[in-house]
């Protein structure tokens, strides 16, 4: 391996992955397969050290995700730590299991924003896609009481097969609820969703409707409604620049301690990942082989290596090149100039013609048993 | 976008400025943004943490800095129309 100077420029956000437990059982979930159990979770100690150092290098957003971050009891106390050292907090929650009175401490903690997931406009739907009865009744409440209490609110909808024939009616949502921001954003296909793939992959009708609503939303309520929108990379013309590089402005750190780049890093095989439990997060940011394999551009191969778009979108991502191609550092197939694109866009032409399959939902006691 | 002298201005929910020393300049933060605004745009937003008239604002600045009024509305206004359209500040217009 060659010796690298440290990395100088700072993280942006830091993606505080707290716990893997979860109400919810979305089959696109982020979280990697085999999921982390409560024993293996770091303390509120080690935690309110992970902001501490994360503030010092640089951090300046501090997302609280998971699993289901309320989960965890002592998210007050994170919050408030970061309130402190002044990182921007945000809660991405399901909104599920969360009391107005749990939200009135964390608002008084200091919490910034607050994102909250809908998985489908409709309740049936909603309570398919996460597997949990009740669920849409309980989210619209939530929302509710994150307005009261002033804070901003960000809807946040993945969309898929299953749901994309109601996106009008989740922008309708999002302005019924007074919501500041509504995250349209197709599912990417890692971890549970690639497992899940047939079941959720659009039509490009799908698609190109989904394009339409929201441009025609955008130009409607833009001035009350921001409106992110995240199209499917098989379907794409270029690769997403894919956490805006890799190494380049995020930083996660899983539910055991583990930091990674990004959701998938994981499957990378050859990477070791370090543990805020073994290093300080400057370290691991600025010098580990991890986090420094594929920053730069000498590790790209043609046609990335010598393309005007690498310093736009970083060859897209290492992950989807080694789930899709076996070779991490590949051209990021979702890239029309990538000799494979041809294959995955009919790959998601074929899936999502045929009939979709059932679901296999997220669940902790999925985790890949040892060979007896 | 036209701004007359009562047009109240405010920062956005969920906006905050400040320093950052790491980076050594101002950030602005916002739901899953970050900006980093000119020193120009930094004046203005601290002065826009409770709903201020943009003739307020204007004639705030221009004492501030011993300019003509004229020539800071024009800038201030150019400034407020970018940081608008991009959801940092909000317009609550006078109810005629």
């Amino acid at each position: 391996m060659v010796t690298r100077e440290p990395w100088r420029e700072p993280p942006i956000g830091l993606l505080a992955e707290l716990t893997h437990r979860c109400p919810l059982a979305c089959p696109y979930c982020s979280n990697p397969l085999e999921l982390t159990a409560r024993e293996r979770e770091l303390s509120t100690a080690e935690w309110l050290r992970v902001l501490e150092e994360a503030a010092a290098l640089g951090v300046l957003q501090l997302h609280l995700s998971g699993g289901e971050p309320t989960l965890r009891t002592d998210l007050e106390a994170i919050v408030a730590r970061a309130r402190a050292l002044e990182l921007y907090s945000n809660l991405i929650t399901a909104g599920v299991g969360v009391s107005e009175r749990r939200l009135e401490a964390l608002a008084a903690a200091g919490l910034d924003h607050v994102q909250l997931s809908v998985q489908d406009v409709d309740p049936e739907g909603c309570d398919r896609i996460g597997g949990f009865k009740g669920s849409l009744a309980r989210k619209l409440a939530f929302a509710r009481a994150v307005r009261r209490l002033g804070l901003p609110l960000t809807l946040n909808a993945v969309v898929h097969r299953h749901n994309l024939d109601r996106l009008e009616r989740f922008v309708e949502l999002a302005l019924e609820l007074g919501a500041d921001r509504l995250e349209v954003a197709h599912v990417q296909y890692y971890g549970w969703a690639l497992a899940n793939r047939a079941a959720l992959m659009p039509t490009r009708a799908q698609l190109d409707r989904s394009v339409e609503i929201v441009k025609a939303a955008r130009e409607r309520y833009g001035d009350r409604l921001l409106i992110d929108f995240v199209v499917p990379d098989y379907y794409a013309t270029h690769p997403k620049p894919c956490v805006s590089g890799w190494g380049r402005a995020v930083i996660l750190v899983a539910p055991d301690g583990r930091v990674f780049p990004c959701h998938a890093a994981h499957t990378i095989p050859g990477l070791d990942f370090p543990s805020v439990k073994d290093r300080p997060l400057q370290w691991i940011w600025q010098e580990s082989p991890a986090f420094q394999r594929f920053r730069g551009f000498e590790w790209m191969q043609e046609p990335c290596r010598s393309c005007p778009r690498r310093e736009i979108d970083f060859g897209g991502c290492r992950c989807q090149a080694m789930q899709l191609l076996g070779d991490p550092e590949a051209t990021d197939p979702a890239c029309t100039l990538s000799p494979h694109h041809g294959r995955i866009l009919a790959l998601a032409e074929a899936e999502a013609a045929a009939p979709a399959p059932p679901f296999r939902y997220r669940r902790l006691e999925e985790r890949v048993a040892a060979p007896a | 976008m036209s701004l007359s002298p009562d047009d109240r201005l405010v920062l956005a929910r969920g906006v905050r400025v400040r320093f950052d020393p790491v980076r050594n300049c101002h950030v602005l933060l916002a739901p899953e943004r970050v900006l980093f605004p000119c020193p120009t745009s930094v004046e203005i937003l601290g002065r826009l943490a409770e709903p201020r008239p943009f003739g307020e604002l204007v004639a705030g600045l221009a004492a501030e800095f011993d300019a003509p009024e004229e020539e800071i509305r024009a800038d201030v206004e150019a400034l407020l129309a970018d940081l608008v359209a991009q959801h940092v500040v909000k317009v609550e217009r006078r109810v005629a």
